[in-house]
């Protein structure tokens, strides 16, 4: 099919709306920055989707749970092998997201006599001394996006955006302590659902108020569970990494 | 990719990670062999750098010392003098023996420190690569049994006189019932063979000065080793090293003037914590 250049363009065209299709309907995760480290939340139903990767770096994703698997081992096979191999400094995000995940993503997207991975993932690195937060952003096509004040992944490129535009509008800083930041993420990832249940209603408007937001987490906690993995300083271990329980979880939310 | 969450079989397979396709099947068993040698060292090399044809044993080589453990009424308490000795020198007064593994459980060693250093890092690796592959932690028994296998893959080196360990692994296990003191100290033969200590254990040339102590203390002393406080414990465990100290020349006291002091970790339920200098300065007023 390469030495058609058009039919080549038209079947990346098609996988892509392929996968675009099956991913506009995932659960929104939303990564934010607090004074002691970083947290990573969404909602589930089930299974586990924020993972530790290593000592200070932490993954969730969007998309098929085997693809989602299988990456996961990757990454963190890598960063096993290469902190025992060197030293768990060695290790960073750059590095597993540019020269590991990023070219698996792309040479599986642009194959396609194979099978795409179908999924978009969000990393976060904390950093070490005066080094900065990294949230990096990976696309099912290999595409990375780096960002340091928050970052967000949902199903389309538009839920994403609304997001974004959600957690700069709420006008907090990266000083927020770690209540005030799992409301805000909750509260991002909750236009990041109502916006992907539009597509199911059919309907055109993109505006999120405050009760819509309240009547979506009721709504989906009814099923779901709020899951946040936390990458923090304060953490005595070598690991920063740890799940927070439901009891802090519901703490959290009910504190002013 | 391997999803038996065992970190020897996925340094293996190490080589084909990134989708590295010019790896031959061949270069990934060198690897192997390459990685599982700095646990087994290699004879030969050392016997060339050492010019020892025959004897190992007038190999002076750098050795550990007197480490103890016991169990107190919030968990284990585990401690280490600090001298590191090759023959009659004295190489290093500053050696970390209490090794921490994960946030519950600690190896403290005696013996060859290069290989006890080694299997403290496989270890740690192990256990951090079983819970980020496998999701949960590893159970007492897989870690034990981890241990074991490291222990066993060092026979070469032990046979020669050149790199025995005999380390003395503490753990809390802390899914048990809170109310209960679920630290467990488990001591291990050159071998690999694990045997479960309930009160206390001791190893390295010092111990055999206060195995019999400890006996004693934990028979007929005014309080229970289990039932000691922290502080009682700490002092306890402080006065066993310097009596260690007093007829094994290769185990250090607490020295006052460098202010160099035994390395002493507590085990509980909140995890593993490394008792500081100057709560152990105070201890030692209490002490003496």
């Amino acid at each position: 099919m390469r030495d058609l250049p058009y039919r080549w363009i038209e079947a990346i065209q098609d996988r892509r709306d392929y996968i675009e299709d099956q991913l506009r309907l995932g659960s929104p995760v939303v990564g934010l920055p607090y004074a002691q480290g970083s947290l990573l939340l969404t909602v589930t139903k089930g299974a586990q989707k924020i993972f530790e990767v290593h000592d200070r770096i932490a993954l969730s994703a969007i998309g098929h749970p085997a693809d989602i698997e299988r990456l996961r081992m990757l990454v963190t096979d890598t960063a096993s092998v290469q902190s025992f191999q060197s030293a768990t400094e060695d290790v960073n995000l750059h590095r597993l997201t540019h020269y590991v995940l990023a070219h698996t993503f792309k040479q599986a997207f642009e194959a396609i006599v194979g099978e795409a991975y179908i999924i978009k993932m969000l990393l976060v690195e904390i950093g070490n001394g005066e080094a900065k937060t990294q949230f990096t952003h990976i696309n099912y096509d290999g595409n990375v996006k780096v960002q340091h004040d928050s970052a967000v992944i949902g199903g389309t490129l538009e839920i994403e955006n609304a997001m974004q535009e959600y957690l700069t509008a709420a006008q907090t800083n990266s000083e927020r302590d770690l209540n005030t930041a799992l409301k805000l993420a909750l509260n991002t990832w909750a236009v990041g659902k109502r916006l992907s249940k539009r597509f199911e209603d059919a309907e055109e408007n993109t505006k999120v108020t405050d009760e819509q937001i309240h009547e979506i987490i009721k709504t989906e906690l009814k099923e779901g569970e709020i899951e946040v993995g936390i990458l923090d300083t304060n953490l005595p271990a070598d690991t920063k990494f740890r799940l927070l329980t439901q009891d802090e979880i519901h703490t959290a939310r009910k504190t002013n | 990719m391997n999803h038996k969450g065992d970190f020897l079989s996925l340094l293996k397979h190490a080589d084909t990670l990134h989708g590295d396709t010019k790896t031959t099947p061949n270069a990934s068993d060198a690897k192997l062999n390459a990685t599982l040698n700095t646990l087994q060292g290699t004879k030969n090399a050392m016997r060339e750098t050492f010019q020892i044809p025959t004897q190992a044993h007038t190999l002076e080589l750098t050795e550990a010392t007197t480490v103890v453990g016991m169990r107190y009424n919030d968990g284990i308490i585990i401690a280490g003098d600090r001298r590191a000795t090759a023959g009659t020198s004295v190489v290093h007064d500053r050696a970390e023996k209490v090794l921490p593994i994960d946030t519950h459980s600690v190896l403290a060693i005696s013996g060859a420190p290069a290989m006890a250093y080694e299997i403290a890092r496989v270890l740690k690796h192990s256990f951090q690569y079983f819970r980020r592959s496998q999701l949960q932690e590893l159970s007492v028994e897989g870690k034990l049994r981890t241990l074991s296998r490291l222990i066993r893959d060092n026979l070469p080196m032990a046979m020669q006189g050149i790199g025995a360990v005999i380390p003395i692994f503490a753990l809390y296990a802390p899914q048990t019932d809170e109310t209960e003191n679920s630290g467990k100290i488990y001591f291990y033969d050159a071998l690999g063979a694990h045997f479960e200590n309930v009160d206390f254990a001791t190893t390295g040339s010092g111990s055999v000065w206060i195995r019999g102590v400890l006996r004693y203390l934990d028979r007929w002393g005014e309080t229970r080793l289990e039932h000691m406080d922290q502080r009682t414990a700490t002092i306890t465990i402080l006065r066993l090293l310097d009596t260690a100290s007093e007829y094994d020349a290769a185990t250090s006291g607490y020295n006052a003037k460098a202010e160099i002091f035994p390395t002493v970790k507590t085990i509980t339920q909140l995890g593993v914590e490394t008792l500081s200098d100057k709560y152990l300065k105070e201890c030692y007023a209490e002490a003496t």
